[in-house]
């Protein structure tokens, strides 16, 4: 029995140090990076939507027709995007007559890496539609570009692909609330992308300026910009003008409603 | 033992030239033992007959289990079907199928005490130590030859041969899916072997069958467990899980087959070692005891 202990504590104790020694000497030697998962994740998307579109009875759409090009980023601006992990976000962006890219010029696909360089990428249902789909007789059949699974090759290219996407500001906010002495905020995100969001939002209530605010923000962050100047009581109405020189914005004006305090 | 062989053959019996039995006899021995066990024969059939259980229930499923991979398609394509029971059969089921025999075959005498009755029969340590081993890896080939044509056969015949989305977004046609379908099985092969020598360490050192067969199976599961954490991926190519995920290459495009290559080293490396240590503790073993 104690010869037994021994001999399990022993070979435990060798799988440990071992175990340590191969992390410690290799550092960061993840082959999920992300060079490979740009490359992979074009590939299989041009794919599965040039079989979507054969679905639905159109023609002309091949997978070299899309050109499609990817950014991918794990988990904001300050990791490395190296390794595996449900924090992968990839900008992709494609020629599709039919279905034009929306304004900031590409779409966000979230995707779930696995260690074993295989992932699960999900697209923004306006642009690759949803779960099923119907097909050129009418069926409804399962949409292949909806969620779709890759794998790529853990040998393949690892020299960055250089394909760069701004990041996108939105306005969070769906009501202005000033408090007792019209002080008031306006709640924004930036996305992923290349640089974050930098700029100014031109505030006005009515005819009335407000002031601009300028506005600087690390990709994948929120923030609340306070307004330059109190809200006049009895607005009802406050517009923002988003002015982007990092990134990309909203194109039009954004009006939101003023809620009493 | 040496006083008996040493002996004149009796005359009249046999006219065949006397000689030292070779592996052959305690191969064939080893095989029908084997093929008595009833634990064996219930393995082969269960490896026959589950594989329609599951793919009966999973083709009947509404909700198609889209986790896994190749899931997402396998209430709709019978080859989705196959490789996601292959996906689910290398978490444990093929080093547990391997094991059952493995992990038994040396303990089996310790358990029985007859280590003294096979070794007085005219046979070496060293022939006897590989005509079980062969035994048990013959066993590993013939249980995953088995469990791939049914799952395969079944999932054809249920769910049927539609063209298969790959792992690339391509569409591959019905023959070549089949081709590669049962390439991905037969990939398996090396880290399953692998898996038979591991139960065949086990089962020298503990001489206890039950650690023989069970141990495998744990140790699978926590490579399987450490191999699929982030952070630690420096380790993945000396698991010997690892290479049970080589087949992913195959539907790629274009194909890949380093992890393949990879896998058949580590596989390799892990039997040699295995078996080495096997077969040290078996040579030195005092066997004097019942």
């Amino acid at each position: 029995m104690r010869r037994t202990i021994l001999v399990i504590l022993a070979a435990l104790v060798a799988v440990v140090a071992l175990g340590s020694a191969v992390i410690a000497t290799s550092g960061d030697s993840s082959t999920v990076t992300r060079p490979r998962l740009e490359r992979s994740l074009t590939t299989t998307f041009a794919n599965v939507y040039a079989e979507q579109a054969r679905i639905q009875g159109r023609t002309g759409v091949t997978p070299a027709s899309l050109h499609a090009q990817a950014m991918c980023d794990k988990a904001g601006a300050e990791n490395k995007d190296v390794g595996p992990g449900g924090d992968w976000n990839c900008l992709m962006s494609w020629t599709d007559p039919e279905v034009p890219m929306p304004p900031e010029g590409y779409g966000k696909f979230e995707l779930n890496v696995h260690s074993n360089d295989c992932y699960t990428a999900a697209g923004p249902s306006k642009l690759t539609g949803f779960l099923t789909m119907t097909d050129a007789r009418g069926r409804t059949v399962t949409n292949p570009a909806f969620e779709f699974d890759g794998c790529f090759d853990p040998h393949s290219s690892n020299t960055p692909t250089g394909v760069v996407f701004p990041s996108l500001l939105n306005v969070a906010s769906t009501v202005v609330t000033p408090d007792a002495h019209g002080r008031a905020g306006l709640q924004v995100t930036c996305g992923s992308g290349d640089q974050g969001c930098a700029g100014s939002v031109a505030v006005s209530a009515g005819d009335t300026k407000l002031g601009t605010i300028p506005f600087r923000l690390a990709e994948e962050s929120t923030a609340t910009l306070p307004l330059p100047a109190a809200v006049p009581a009895g607005t009802s109405e406050v517009t923002f003008s988003v002015r982007v020189d990092t990134g990309a914005g909203p194109p039009k004006p954004v009006t939101l409603p003023v809620q009493g305090p | 033992m040496s006083a008996l062989t040493a002996q004149p053959a009796p005359t009249g019996s046999r006219s065949v030239p006397r000689r030292r039995p070779g592996l052959l006899a305690p191969l064939r021995w080893e095989v029908r033992k084997l093929r008595a066990q009833v634990r064996a024969k219930a393995v082969l059939i269960g490896a026959l007959v589950l594989p329609v259980i599951v793919v009966v229930v999973i083709h009947g499923q509404s909700r198609p289990p889209k986790d896994t991979l190749f899931g997402r398609f396998a209430t709709v394509n019978g080859f989705a079907l196959a490789l996601l029971v292959l996906g689910f059969a290398a978490q444990w089921v093929l080093p547990l199928l391997t094991a059952v025999v493995a992990g038994d075959v040396f303990a089996s005498e310790d358990q029985h005490g007859t280590w003294k009755t096979v070794l007085t029969r005219s046979t070496s340590r060293g022939q006897l130590f590989w005509a079980k081993t062969l035994t048990a890896s013959g066993f590993a080939v013939l249980v995953l030859a088995v469990l791939a044509a049914s799952t395969i056969v079944s999932s054809l015949l249920i769910v049927g041969h539609q063209p298969l989305i790959g792992l690339s977004g391509q569409t591959i046609p019905a023959g070549e899916a089949l081709r590669l379908v049962a390439a991905s099985w037969a990939s398996m092969l090396p880290a399953m072997l692998g898996f038979t020598c591991l139960a065949i360490l086990l089962s020298v050192w503990s001489r206890n069958p039950a650690v023989g067969i069970a141990a495998p199976v744990v140790i699978g599961m926590v490579m399987q467990l450490v191999g699929a954490l982030g952070g630690v991926e420096a380790i993945r190519p000396f698991l010997l899980t690892t290479p049970f995920e080589a087949w992913h290459g195959f539907f790629a495009d274009p194909h890949f087959t380093g992890p393949l290559t990879e896998g058949l080293i580590t596989s390799a490396v892990w039997c040699a070692i295995s078996l080495g240590a096997a077969y040290v503790m078996l040579r030195r073993r005092d066997i004097t005891g019942g």
